[in-house]
């Protein structure tokens, strides 16, 4: 062989628990919201509420990406992982923290319960950090894909340490600012830090290889980060210190979806010059999160002059259950089969037939979770503008059964036994 | 891969050809020789070294392919020392694709 490296995957360990966690979290999350269904229509602070945040927050959407940013940074930086014990590391500090702070939140234990579990949430936000840190550092070319990973990856810190203090605030109240001010700069450095910028970079990378695209506007890239981190930077700057104020979160908005629209218009550059022109299930689910994404944004202009928290519920749902949740469930599809396929084939491929990567899961099933979860969304968001906790339930209920479907699948594949096809 | 019908080894180079159409990209679902990885096969004495490339840098397949072409090589040519050279210069384009390989992607 020659002495290019195309990286060793890392150990199964620092992937599939992320992924099996999340499976379970989800299914959790998807139950929680069936039983607090009622909840949807009062104000966004309830402890439920909370509760129900933060398992689709950190059990599930960065639990997933945990794994799956172990298995791709390898590919966006072209150097193998930092440490794959560090990525353990992770899972256990992640995992407990998830458990403690739901339950914290749950029954709204302001204490040592919460704490605890915030401060191994921090921990492990910080055990991912230095794994991306450390991984990039020995990149051998820059990229703004790289970028995007190392920025998102110091948004998910800075959040996971503002939730930290939070928390504290809660039992102990120290900050002088009010708390649900503060709380909605936690919740944007999130959701516009960790996961847009996360989603942005990855996506930039995987969407061109799975459809054998390419574009040579890179730069547009590298204004989607200025543009997405500028705009989340002079939001929460302007409120902490100066308070929130509706025509300036405008101009911040703005900025924001500057960077989204650079971003997709790379992806739609990279679209249009594909080799592989059909598009798969899967590909289907994540155009599905862009329209969330897209319908969250101009969400917000109604959620800063409208009186009412219901259009804020919404804009989390369509973020959280729209956006988040689809492009995890078409994206999964897309990495864990072949990181299990290499674990159980590498070696095997040439020597005998062996079954696909798309052979270790059910397609069927993927076609049925597309479907259910475009009607749980739709009928999601409607419960939610109409004020109806019967439709909600009625969606809670659906989004059970795309759970359910996607427990399965994903069981599958990790419980997959290596066969040789005769 | 070209090969010359004036190349004294032709004949083998067919032969390795034929085995590396066994050698599926497991995303692509397209062989290795269709995909246009591999760029040279060449023989000497009880050497055989591959030259070739993967569709990006880093493949996330990376290992699963070269392993294959290799494991493909050592079925048909028992005794043989096979090298694998990967190189990305020059780098994969969808030009390298055959007739058969864009066939296989759905294009035209």
């Amino acid at each position: 062989m020659a002495d290019i490296n195309i990286g060793k995957a890392p150990p199964n360990n620092a992937v599939l628990p992320f992924y099996a966690t999340a499976t379970i979290a989800f299914w959790a999350l998807c139950l929680l919201l069936f039983f607090d269904a009622g909840n949807l229509t009062n104000h966004y602070f309830n402890p439920h509420l909370l509760a129900i945040v933060h398992t689709a927050a950190l059990g599930w959407g960065t639990m997933v990406i945990f794994g799956a940013a172990h298995q791709l940074l390898p590919v966006i930086c072209e150097r193998d992982l930092f440490s794959p014990t560090i990525a353990a590391i992770c899972w256990y500090t992640l995992t407990a923290g998830v458990a403690l702070l739901i339950v914290a939140f749950y029954n709204f234990y302001t204490g040592w319960v919460m704490i605890s579990g915030g401060t191994l949430i921090v921990l492990s936000a910080c055990a991912y950090f230095i794994n991306v840190l450390f991984t990039s550092h020995i990149c051998i070319r820059y990229s703004v894909v790289k970028l995007f990973v190392v920025t998102s990856g110091a948004w998910l810190l800075f959040t996971a340490i503002a939730g930290l203090l939070l928390a504290i605030n809660l039992r102990y109240p120290f900050f002088s600012k009010s708390h649900l001010e503060i709380l909605k700069l936690h919740a944007h450095a999130g959701l516009a830090g960790w996961f847009l910028q996360l989603i942005t970079g990855v996506s930039s990378k995987l969407v061109p290889m799975f459809l054998l695209g390419k574009s040579a506007r890179q730069k547009l890239l590298l204004y989607a980060c200025l543009f997405q981190n500028a705009g989340l930077l002079f939001f929460l700057l302007d409120g902490y210190f100066f308070g929130i104020t509706a025509a300036r979160v405008i101009i911040y908005v703005i900025l924001v979806a500057a960077g989204i629209v650079c971003w997709l218009m790379y992806l739609y550059d990279a679209f249009r010059s594909r080799v592989r022109k059909n598009i798969d299930i899967q590909m289907k689910h994540t155009f599905i999160s862009f329209l969330c994404l897209g319908a969250a944004i101009l969400l917000i202009p109604v959620i800063v002059y409208a009186a009412g928290s219901r259009w804020a519920i919404l804009y989390g749902a369509l973020l959280f259950m729209g956006w988040i949740t689809g492009i995890i469930l078409g994206k999964t599809f897309k990495t864990l089969p072949f990181i299990v396929w290499n674990a159980h084939y590498k070696t095997l491929s040439g020597k005998v037939k062996v079954p696909l990567p798309k052979q270790l899961y059910s397609e069927v099933l993927v076609k049925w979770q597309f479907r259910l979860y475009i009607a749980a969304v739709i009928l999601l968001c409607a419960g939610i503008v109409i004020n109806a906790t019967v439709i909600i339930r009625i969606a809670s209920a659906i989004w059970i059964m795309v759970s359910s479907l996607y427990v399965i699948n994903v069981m599958k594949v990790l419980l997959h036994k290596t066969k040789i096809v005769s | 891969m070209t090969i010359s019908l004036s190349d004294p080894f032709s004949e083998e180079k067919l032969k390795a050809q034929e085995a590396l159409y066994s050698v599926i990209d497991p995303e692509l679902f397209v062989n290795v020789i269709d995909l246009g990885l591999i760029y040279d096969v060449a023989f000497d004495g009880d050497n055989i070294v591959v030259t070739m490339t993967l569709s990006t840098p880093h493949c996330p397949m990376g290992e699963a392919i070269t392993n294959g072409v290799q494991n493909a090589l050592e079925k048909v040519f028992p005794g043989k020392e096979i090298r694998i050279d990967l190189t990305f210069d020059p780098p994969w384009g969808f030009e390298m694709l055959t007739q058969e390989g864009r066939m296989q992607l759905g294009l035209k």
